[in-house]
């Protein structure tokens, strides 16, 4: 399902516990990180499905702060995520639902993220190995494939025009 | 170059008389435009990176926040010392390696996704086992990974490798059948070998459920991987006997996803069935997160699981002993 290279498969190099639950997330938050140009002051985070039943053992909320933050996979500050959302002044909400009608897969998050001005929605699917596909940026349908910094750059690229002032 | 079956993976070794670890680099340059040196590296990073962590997760006897798993690592390492070991000691050492780096995850550590973090504890125990027992050095288990990745790549392609999408089958499944080819070709085995040897560890592990207890990545995910090793190995020397797997490997991968996709939402690490739902997994459960009730109007749950580093969470009592 997308997998494109030997370090989809070893790798990422992240802090524990869930590839799918926890790096994979902090790539989705990290997509919303970049797309704002900064950590955003609001954010509000749907978890669906397994993101929804099991993200406080996997530490899905931790790793989506951490993400939207700016922090890498591998990012020792990720468990304190809770803390340091804080201190940037970061204001967050969760909300749970079943399943997602907008992406077929257990493990979605949609992020609505504000910073000044700017506002972004990122749909994201945590497919596995900390392999994340996202599907929506605002209203658009879109299909990247981001585990690494390269697949970040290029969405960015082809997605910046997307993220309204 | 796309290899997308252990089919095309055999023709491609066998009529470019490459091993599967070199026809992954092959790929890896052809798609990724690197280097070969610059892909090794790369690769190295990762391996160097397993090893801190087992080399951690052998110190370490911390419990992990949720006061359910740690120790066992220290335990299993001073067990091998003492020097009766039923299972000889490149078993016993993987074991001993795999928990290492479990149970480092469970501390939310740092660990490499081999293919997945929940499966993370199997590559590295093989990996290391075999060097400390046999005289492969850290270049060699390097082309292991390769040999690995381009297992896990034909199988993450075909089927999944997530628990939430397919079951443990999906993670300690996957990881356990690209170490058991692994270590075939470390061994010295032909590419059919490994992959006899990839599919028959698939076979044995078919139709796993997740079924995480309180939804983490501790019981039964830890010694799930402990064991993946041992399967590994008994799979390997199969491979390497000359033992064919009846059922092609490719088959038996597209079983996998066909299994998979029939299993009940439940068992997807939802913790919603199998051990997560026994009596002594909801207590679990409601004692770790008796206040995730108030998440919502909480605003994010600061309240729950502070799982400040190498500390237990003072508001979780320990598993009853009974547990165990």
């Amino acid at each position: 399902m997308g997998y494109n290279s030997c370090f989809d498969i070893i790798g990422p190099i992240m802090v524990g516990p869930s590839s799918s639950h926890t790096a994979g997330a902090v790539w989705i938050g990290r997509a919303a990180f970049e797309l704002l140009g900064g950590s955003p002051e609001q954010v509000e985070i749907q978890l669906f499905d397994s993101f929804a039943e099991t993200y406080q053992g996997h530490g899905t909320d931790k790793a989506l702060l951490g993400g939207l933050l700016g922090y890498d996979t591998e990012d020792e500050r990720i468990k304190l995520a809770y803390d340091l959302a804080e201190e940037a002044n970061l204001t967050y909400t969760f909300t749970f639902e079943e399943n997602c009608l907008e992406y077929e897969h257990p493990n979605v998050a949609i992020l609505h993220a504000k910073l000044g001005t700017k506002k972004v929605v990122i749909g994201g699917a945590s497919v596995g190995g900390g392999l994340s596909k996202i599907f929506r940026i605002n209203d658009e349908k879109v299909d990247f494939t981001l585990s690494t910094h390269d697949d970040l750059d290029r969405i960015i690229q082809s997605a910046s025009e997307l993220v309204g002032q | 170059m796309d290899i997308q079956s252990t089919v095309d993976l055999l023709e491609y070794c066998e009529r470019e008389n490459k091993t599967i670890a070199e026809a992954m680099i092959d790929q890896e340059q052809e798609k990724s435009g690197r280097t070969k040196e610059q892909i090794f590296e790369m690769m190295k990073e990762r391996l160097l990176k397993m090893q801190n962590a087992v080399d951690q997760g052998l110190t370490d006897s911390s419990t992990a926040p949720s006061g359910i798993s740690g120790g066992d690592a220290v335990k299993m390492k001073a067990y091998i010392e003492a020097g009766d070991v039923l299972s000889g000691s490149i078993i016993s050492d993987a074991m001993a390696c795999s928990m290492a780096t479990s149970e480092g995850n469970a501390r939310m550590g740092v660990i490499v996704a081999t293919p997945t973090a929940g499966a993370a504890g199997i590559l590295p125990g093989v990996l290391f086992s075999l060097k400390k027992n046999t005289n492969l050095e850290n270049d060699d288990l390097v082309m292991g990974l390769f040999t690995a990745s381009m297992l896990g790549y034909i199988i993450a392609n075909r089927s999944f490798i997530s628990g939430a999408a397919g079951g443990c089958q999906a993670e300690v499944g996957s990881a356990t059948a690209m170490a058991a080819g692994t270590i075939v070709e470390l061994k010295g085995g032909s590419p059919r070998e490994a992959v006899h040897a990839t599919a028959m560890a698939m076979k044995s592990l078919l139709g796993l459920v997740c079924d995480p207890v309180a939804g983490l990545v501790e019981v039964p995910c830890i010694k799930r991987n402990v064991i993946g090793t041992s399967i590994a190995f008994s799979s390997a020397d199969m491979g390497l006997a000359g033992i064919e797997s009846r059922i092609p490997c490719d088959e038996v991968i597209d079983t996998m996803y066909d299994i998979g996709k029939n299993m009940p939402r439940a068992l997807k690490e939802t913790a919603l069935g199998g051990l997560a739902i026994t009596p002594t997994g909801q207590k679990v459960k409601e004692r770790l997160f008796s206040k995730t009730g108030l998440v919502n109007q909480l605003g994010g749950g600061k309240d729950h699981a502070s799982n400040n580093h190498g500390q237990s969470d003072s508001s979780v009592e320990p598993i009853e002993a009974g547990r165990k």
